[in-house]
Order: C-alpha cells, then sequence, then structure tokens
C-alpha cells in the first residue's frame, strides 16, 4: 500500500470509538441516555441536555445526498489527483447529517436527493474512512 | 450614548508584495488620524482585527507594537480581536465599550493584509483548515469554496434561482466594483457570459463568483455621539445585532442564514428606531453570491427566494432601486482576509457623507451594514445613519 498523502482526521478521545468501527465496516452515532438524541459528530457531551451518558448506534449506512459540490480546482496539491471531487452533505435515516465524499460513480450523476451507501477505504493501518456510493453500485 | 466613525482611511486593494503590511499600516493609520482631524496623542486605544494567515503581524498588533510605533503618547490600551470576517465588528463593540464607559474618547482601528508573499497552496490550506474541522471536513478535501459551493446549490435548489440569475449577482458586484478605484477590479467590468464562461471551481461556483485573495488595508477612528457632533463628517452607529448560527456549515439548520439576517436586523432596527424601508443602501458582506441574496429575504426587502431575481433585475447594482452591497464584496473587490469587513464600514461612511463618487447612493441617509465570521458563523448587523437620531 503506498503511503497515504492526504489530511487524516485529527481523531479526538471521544471519538476513537467511531474511528475504531470504521475498520470494522460500521458507522457509529452516538446517543444519549438521557435525552434519547442522536448525535454526530461525536462529543464528550449531549449537546442537547449535557448529560455525558452516551452510547453508540450503528447507523445503518444509508442516506440521502442533501447538497453537493464538484471541486474541479483550488485544492492543495495532496488532493490534485483526486479531482474532480465530489463534496457532499448526507442526511442519515437516525437524523444527522453528515460531510462526505460521493466515490464510484460518475460526478455528473450526482443529484439531491440521490440515495447513497456508505463504503469504506483504508487510509492507513490505524484509519479508515468512509465515503458514500449511489446505492447499488 | 452610542459611537460614530468620525476618520476613515484606505489603501487601493491589489497584489503587490512590495507593499509591506507596516507600509499599510502606517499609512491607513496616519490617514484615518488626519481625516478625523485630532492630533496622534488624542487616541487612547489601538483596537484591531487580527490579521489573517500573517502570524508576525498578528503578534506585532497583539502586543503592542502599534501604538509604538507610531508614537501615541496618549494610548492607554490594546486589543486585537478574531472573529474571521467579523473581526472589525468585534473591534467596534469593544471600543463602543470603552468610550460608553468614558475609558477612551477616540479608538483608533487599523487593518493590514498582505497575502500576495504567501505561497498559494499555503493560503489555499489557511483558508481550508482555519475556518474548516479537521476531523469531518478537511480529510474529505473541503475548501472555502467547496464549503460555499454546497450551500450554493442547495438555496438553488430550493429556490430555483438560476445560473444566469447568480451569475448576474457577481456582475452586478463587478460593476459596482469598477466604479470605486480602492477595488483590485477599478474600471473592470465583467458580464454575465463572462461569469458564466468563466471555469468551474466548486459546482455551482464558477471563477469569478470566488474569491481573488489580494492585499489592502484600512482604518477607521471612532469617538462618542456627543464628541462626533463636532465633528462635519461623523457618521453615527445607531443600532446593532448578532445572532451565531454554527462554526460548521453542515450542522446549520439556518442553511443561508434568513433567520440570522431576519433577527439581527430587527435587533439593530429596532434600537434605532428605523424600519428596512428606511435603509437607502444594504451592505452584505457575505463573500460569495448566495448571500446577496438570502440577506435581501432574511431582511423582509424581498420575498423568500427571489433575491437572486432582484440582482438579476438589477435592482441591486448601480442605478438600481434597492442599492446593495456598494463596494461590491469580496467578489468584486478583492479578498483581504479581515479586513473585507473594514472595506464595507469605510465604504459606508463615505456614502454617507456623499464621499462615494460614482458609486454615490442619492441622499443616503441610513444604511444596514451585515457582516460575517468563519463559515458565515454568524450575522452581524449594524445600522449608521448621517445623523444621531
Amino acid at each position: 500500500m503506498s503511503e497515504y498523502k492526504k489530511p487524516l482526521p485529527v481523531i479526538q478521545p471521544y471519538s476513537q470509538a467511531f474511528w475504531d468501527a470504521t475498520k470494522d465496516g460500521k458507522f457509529l452515532i452516538q446517543h444519549c441516555n438521557s435525552c434519547d438524541s442522536n448525535i454526530f459528530y461525536p462529543r464528550r457531551d449531549c449537546p442537547e441536555c449535557w448529560s455525558n451518558d452516551l452510547d453508540w448506534i450503528e447507523a445503518e449506512g444509508k442516506g440521502k445526498v442533501f447538497s453537493f459540490s464538484i471541486t474541479h480546482e483550488g485544492v492543495e496539491p495532496m488532493f490534485q489527483e483526486d479531482l474532480p471531487i465530489v463534496l457532499a452533505w448526507v442526511d442519515l435515516p437516525e437524523g444527522p447529517r453528515v460531510n462526505t465524499n460521493i466515490i464510484n460513480c460518475d460526478p455528473e450523476d450526482v443529484e439531491i436527493g440521490m440515495e447513497v451507501e456508505v463504503v469504506y477505504v483504508k487510509a492507513t493501518d490505524d484509519v479508515t474512512i468512509p465515503y458514500f456510493q449511489p446505492v447499488g453500485v | 450614548m452610542g459611537i460614530a466613525i468620525v476618520g476613515i482611511s484606505e489603501v487601493p486593494t491589489k497584489k503587490d508584495p512590495s507593499r509591506t503590511r507596516w507600509d499599510i499600516l502606517l499609512d491607513v493609520c496616519k490617514g484615518a488620524v488626519r481625516d478625523a482631524g485630532i492630533d496622534k496623542d488624542d487616541v487612547h486605544a489601538v483596537i484591531s482585527p487580527n490579521p489573517m494567515a500573517q502570524p508576525d503581524m498578528a503578534n506585532d498588533m497583539a502586543l503592542g507594537k502599534v501604538p509604538e510605533v507610531l508614537g501615541l503618547k496618549g494610548c492607554r490600551d490594546i486589543a486585537v480581536t478574531n472573529a474571521g470576517g467579523a473581526s472589525n465588528t468585534n473591534c467596534l463593540r469593544i471600543s463602543e465599550s470603552l468610550i460608553e464607559s468614558g475609558q477612551a474618547k477616540f479608538i483608533l482601528i487599523p487593518h493590514t493584509t498582505v497575502q500576495s508573499d504567501i505561497p498559494v497552496a499555503d493560503l489555499i490550506n489557511f483558508f481550508a483548515t482555519a475556518p474548516l474541522d479537521k476531523q469531518w471536513e478537511y480529510p474529505y478535501g473541503v475548501t472555502f469554496n467547496g464549503s460555499m459551493g454546497l450551500i450554493t446549490n442547495r438555496y438553488m435548489y430550493e429556490t430555483g434561482a438560476t445560473a444566469e440569475e447568480m451569475a448576474a449577482v457577481t456582475a452586478s458586484l463587478r460593476e459596482w466594483g469598477s466604479l470605486d478605484p480602492n477595488s483590485i477590479f477599478y474600471g473592470k467590468k465583467c458580464s454575465v457570459e463572462d461569469v458564466l464562461n468563466s471555469r468551474m471551481i466548486s459546482s455551482p461556483l464558477r471563477a469569478k463568483e470566488c474569491n481573488l485573495l489580494a492585499d489592502g488595508g484600512g482604518a477607521l477612528v471612532v469617538t462618542s455621539h456627543e464628541i462626533a457632533k463636532e465633528f462635519n463628517k461623523a457618521v453615527y452607529k445607531l443600532g446593532h445585532g448578532t445572532r451565531f448560527m454554527s462554526a460548521t456549515p453542515f450542522m446549520r439548520d439556518d442553511l443561508f442564514h434568513r433567520k440570522a439576517y431576519k433577527e439581527s436586523s430587527q435587533d439593530a432596527l429596532k434600537a434605532a428606531g428605523l424600519s428596512i424601508e428606511d435603509m437607502d443602501i444594504r451592505q452584505i458582506y457575505g463573500a460569495y453570491p448566495y448571500t446577496q441574496c438570502s440577506a435581501l429575504e432574511g431582511y423582509g426587502a424581498i420575498k423568500e427566494g427571489h433575491g437572486a431575481a432582484a440582482w438579476a433585475e438589477g435592482r441591486c447594482g448601480p442605478g438600481g432601486d434597492l442599492p446593495c452591497t456598494t463596494m461590491g464584496d469580496a467578489t468584486g473587490r478583492g479578498h483581504t482576509g479581515s479586513g473585507v469587513s473594514m472595506a464595507f464600514y469605510i465604504e459606508t461612511v463615505r456614502q454617507l457623507r456623499g464621499e462615494a463618487g460614482e458609486r454615490q447612493v442619492k441622499n443616503a441617509e441610513h444604511a444596514l451594514l451585515t457582516t460575517s465570521g468563519g463559515s458565515v458563523m454568524n450575522t452581524c448587523t449594524t445600522v449608521f445613519g448621517r445623523s444621531s437620531r
């Protein structure tokens, strides 16, 4: 495997479980046992009720494109070979909206409302990054 | 109670690394103090916006070099604020508190930015990493343009605004900029076709709809309403309101900031005892065209979803019945880091003084000005007037 040159996510103590799970092909979101909120991105305390009684639940891994933008230029050199990059915000049925890339498809085929599913790409031995692709690719 | 701006100075926005940060800073400080007609030693405080992406200058400003180098012998206090594009707004608010509590009579607010000596990759890195989340955005190749492209795409989807209408926003902003000797685009108009023919950067945003990073600077001298009455060219701050949304765009419910524009403008107008119909000019610092549309919708000046059409009909550009953003915003002026909002305040003073040259809105008495910081984390809306209520 060639060396990963793009920026790795800066992982925090309270997001470590999320990044551990992506290595096993699971997309976790936090669930607050006090107020029943589903939370993304992961935090130490629930932003709704400040409880720290937080659990992890596994998301279905499906979602809908809320918006997207195809970047053709203006990126740092380490992203250059990935162009065009499809930036997207995907709404999960569990509630949260996530920022991601849509991969494994022609960028011109991406539409708002499109059904997508999570796909995992190993960046390093320690980090696997979740992306999304059209359902059924 | 309240503050007024009694001195302004600005250098032209351009790319010229031979013009150093300190050259710009010294010129605008001297210019604003002389424009006010006060003695340099009457300056009681220097409150500066943080010069973004320029760590050496940031340290100089934060740690007191400005009053020392300028020999401001009456200076009692200094502070630097950092709220990205809204930094200047915070400078005005700190100044207001120092002036209203009697700790200062005259305050100097200087800004300087030189980006032309910073490598392009470093600038992209700065503008990608400063406001963006290092865990949830940056690893995915999000840039500032990409982030704003995501919002713009959804804005067009929800409102039905066409690419031509959105391009008309930039064409109008460039028309304002073409009339401004301090714009990098002075004398350089750009048609709707020019915008639509420019390279796609982060869809739907094309090159001419994205910001050209440049160098510039400006300064303000502010004082109390009472003292300002002795000055011929004072412009009065009459009311203010701010709403915070979120640091990260994908966490934002109020994605086009309409509610934030609405509530912050209502607070500001209420304090001023005025209505949106009383405003002769609407100055919108959003740095990307969709903000020029959604702000009008939020203010209640245009029906929701029809902001882009208003620009396309020419209502917001020179000669229109709803003049907006008369210095062209960052896309019509050149982006000077934390300095775009400085240019907005200076332009508002010029308009209300009747000194805006070819951009002058006839008989402008009141103006509404909104700044925003970060990835549009907030809307900071101020009402200014030619007289103190």
